[in-house]
This record gives structure tokens, sequence and C-alpha cells, in this order.
């Protein structure tokens, strides 16, 4: 690939950034808190893909680029980079969440429930045009149940395994400091579970939707049902200097099991799970996880193909590249494209030549 | 980080939580209020930062990355060499030195009036508000049958 030089153009790019912001109009606070209290599923979405948990920071984000998605997300992962790490958490278990929505599609009778939480699951999706017409929405207050649902929910995966349902699995014995992180190393194939894992949290929404909708579709080895669906606030638990641990506060987080069909005599399970309240992220990313073992390369459930291509950064980046300019690249192609066409009149015109030739002869 | 032993104990780890997330005006009142008869405090540190959030998949028992949480904490020491420590999710350096006053004062001087009140409250304010949001979610349970 290559590229040519431009003059002249420096006014016209100052404009045209200009003329970008200038029709987003003055970005101040009450903008970007009104934008924090209103779209919470929005910035849970673009807090998940740029790996950033911060609703503040990602609202400014969706401000400032007037909710361009790529860009907001691009924009906090480049501001991610400006701060230190300054510890790993203890890691969240799911009976450790404080869950909100819990749902099977797989079992109805689940220990501990089905708790339907904040949904439009049941819904008519009906807009409220009334809105518009001087009519504001206010919403019926919930009829508050007398005791209050437990806030922690066991896990469904386990209780599987202690009916022989799901396979056993080791107890992890890694420390956190040792967790494989695709933020300080590139993913390598076949990926470890924890790069996969990691990769498919940050995934952009619609690309992980989309492929792992193909899979559900019939493009793929396993058709999904919900083993459970979680959404709920996980404890950021770290140390104090005294060696004292403690939660410095919550994070909404999203998991997802989805299983197939029997194996070895178990059921297979799929899982996904990420920053914010997105359950069609992890729902079509456990379905990818779950697709994953024996998928032909090149299919979109192997996982170099899903990995490499929801990687909202890089494939939006790809994509836009693009549109910059390609002059000396095009201009070769166009070149050729002459020479072609040139070569084949001379070539249509050498016959015709003989042919007169003969003809007087 | 998790493989040592801790060495604060349970009512610490509970103390620093309901700091955390206490309501942050009452926290930075509180701590100003504790300054005033508090000597000089030493700043270690005070920034922002990002603290890695790792989770447990469900299905193979692999730990793995979530993402990073922006965080804002706070580091001092008094004269006599007693640690206060504060570390809150958001963009808040204040409020994560006011909760590194209140956690150094109470390590110098133990629980007082003050701080036990101050943390009895907060503590009755956030079981409420978890309360009122859960018996909303317990509404929200659905008992399935099959025909």
């Amino acid at each position: 690939m290559a590229y040519v030089a431009t003059r002249g153009g420096e006014k016209a790019i100052e404009q045209a950034e200009r003329l970008f912001r200038q029709d987003l109009g003055t970005i101040d606070a009450s903008r970007v808190e009104t934008i924090k209290q209103t779209m919470p599923y929005l910035i849970d979405r673009v807090m998940g893909e740029a790996s950033l948990y911060s609703e503040e920071l990602a609202a400014l984000a969706l401000a400032q680029t007037g909710g361009e998605l790529s860009e907001a997300v691009l924009v906090l992962r480049a501001w991610r980079t400006t701060q230190p790490r300054i510890a790993i958490a203890r890691p969240v278990q799911q009976d450790e969440i404080l869950t909100q929505r819990r749902i099977s599609a797989a079992f109805k009778d689940i220990p501990g429930g089905q708790i339907l939480g904040p949904t439009l699951d049941y819904s008519h999706r009906v807009l409220a045009t009334d809105v518009l017409e001087g009519k504001p929405y206010a919403p019926p207050a919930v009829e508050a149940a007398a005791k209050p649902a437990p806030s922690r929910q066991p896990s469904l995966a386990d209780w599987q395994r202690q009916q022989g349902l799901v396979a056993p699995a080791n107890a992890s014995d890694v420390a956190p400091e040792d967790i494989p992180d695709l933020t300080r190393e590139p993913l390598l194939f076949p990926a470890s579970r924890a790069h996969r894992l990691q990769s498919l949290a940050r995934a952009e929404t619609g690309g992980v939707l989309a492929l792992g909708y193909s899979a559900m579709r019939g493009y793929g080895n396993a058709h999904p049902t919900v083993n459970e669906l979680r959404l709920g606030e996980a404890e950021v638990v770290v140390r104090h200097p005294s060696g004292t641990e403690f939660s410095a506060g919550r994070v909404r987080v999203s998991q997802a099991e989805v299983t197939s069909k029997e194996k070895g005599g178990f059921l297979e399970l799929g899982f996904a799970a990420t920053f914010g309240w997105n359950e069609v992220k992890v729902i079509a990313a456990a379905t990818l996880d779950l697709n994953s073992a024996e998928a032909p390369v090149g299919s979109p459930v192997h996982e170099e193909f899903y990995l490499y291509h929801t990687e909202s950064v890089e494939a939006s980046g790809f994509c836009i590249h693009f549109k910059l300019p390609h002059y000396v690249t095009f201009q070769s192609i166009l070149d050729a494209m002459r020479d072609a066409k040139a070569k084949k009149a001379a070539a249509e015109q050498k016959p015709a030549e003989t042919r007169q030739m003969e003809s007087a002869e | 980080m998790f493989s040592e032993t801790p060495s604060g104990g349970p009512d610490q780890g509970a103390m620093l939580g309901i700091l955390a997330r206490a309501r942050p005006e009452r926290l930075k009142a509180l701590a100003e209020t504790l300054l005033e008869s508090m000597g000089e405090i030493a700043v270690l540190t005070n920034r922002t930062g990002l603290v890695m959030v790792p989770m447990r998949d469900t299905v193979e028992n692999v730990d793995f990355h979530l993402g990073e949480v922006l965080v804002s904490e706070a580091h001092i020491t008094d004269a006599a060499g007693h640690v206060g420590y504060g570390m809150v999710t958001g963009r808040d350096l204040e409020r994560a030195m006011a909760m590194a006053v209140v956690d150094l004062r109470i390590a110098t001087l133990g629980e007082e009036p003050t701080t036990t009140d101050f943390l009895s409250e907060e503590r009755a304010y956030l079981v409420a508000e978890d309360e009122k949001r859960m018996r909303q979610v317990e509404a929200t349970r659905v008992e399935m049958e099959t025909f």
C-alpha cells in the first residue's frame, strides 16, 4: 500500500474538524450529566467496548463525538493509556454478584429462582409519540415486594455440576497478576481461554451479534439455549496498605452461559461476560464461545475469525482508513487499466489494418 | 496480590467498604471537620488510575480480565507513621482524600463518636438503598409453568 503526500489541505482539515464540532455545539458538564443519567445502556455498551469503566468519561466521550460510537470507544481507549494501573482486583465470582436479573431458558426451576429484573422482554415496543405532543411519559412505580430478593444468587453451573450435568472444572490457581492480559501482550492463536474471554468482553457489540447470529442461524456447530443470563453489580475488591480487602465500589456486569447439546455425557456450555448491562452482546458472545471447539478455520465461529473481526478499534480503524488518500495505489490501478485498454485497442487495430492490406491486394 | 494474608480483619474491610460508598458530600464534610484537629499530614499519593477487574468463567473456572475501572486513590501518613488510605470508583480525588483522612483518624484514635456515628448512618443508608432496590427486583420474580 502506498500513500502520497498532499499539500494545501491544512486549512480545510482544520475547518472540517471545526464544522464537526460546531454541529455538536457547546459541551458542558450539564450535557455530560444528562447523557450519563438518561442513557445508562448506551453508557454500558461504550464502557464495555472501551474496556474502561467510568460512566462519567463514557458520557463525555459520547458528548464530544456526537454519539459516533467507534470514535467514542477510540477516544476512551486512548485516554485509558494515560492512566497508571494501580492494582488488580480480586476476581469476581458469580455467586458474589449483587444480582438483579437472572433467567434461564433451559431450566425453569433453578436454585434461587428466576428474576426478570429490569427488562422490556415481555413489553410491547411502542414509541411514546405523546411525549412529542407535550405529554411527558412518567413510568408507573414498581410495586415492590414485602421482602427483598436475595442479594446473592448461587451459580447455576455449579449446581449442574453437582447433578452431574456439567463437566467438572479444576479450581483456578492463577494469581491475578499472572492472568493473561490482552492490553499488555498480543493475541496469538490458538488463544488462551483468558484471552478469548477478555477479547469478547471488549468486543464490538454489533460485530459480536452479527457473528453470533450467523451461528444461531446455522453457520455454526451448535444452536444455543440460554442456560443462565445474569445482570448485576460486582464489587471492585482491592487492598488497603495493611492488607485488608475492601470494596472500592460497584460496577455493572453481564454474564451469559449458553448450552446446546450433550457431549461426552455432559452439557456443553459457552460463556461470556462484559462490563455494563448488555445482554445481547453476552448471549451472542457465549454462542461464539460454545461453537469454537470444532469450528472450521475461516468460519465465523472460528476464534481467529470472530476475535479479529469484533475488535472494535481495529475493525473501525481499518474500515475508515480506506477513505484516506490512496492516490498512488489507485493511480497505479488506473495506469494498469489504461495500459491494458491501449494494448487491447492496438491489438484490435492491427488485424483491421492487415485485412485492409489483404483486400487492396 | 490476593495470595497474601490480610491483616486488618473483616471489620476494617467493612468500614473501608462503607467509606468508599458513603455519600460523597457527607464524607467530605466529615473529613473537613476531622482535619481541624489533626496534625501535619503528608500526602504520599492522590491520583486517578485504573484497577483491572478479573472475573471467573463459570464453565472452566478460568480467570480472565473483564476490563479496567477508573478509580481515585489517596495515601497519606501522619508524623507518627499512621497510614490513611482511600480508594473509590470514579474520578473524584477529594472523595478519595476524604476517605483517607477518616481512615487515618480511625487508625490514630480508634473509632470515636463522630466517626462511629458517621459509619453507622452511612451503613444504614446503604443497606436501606440496597433493600429498596432488591424489593423492587423481588417483585419481578417469576414462576414458570409448563402446560
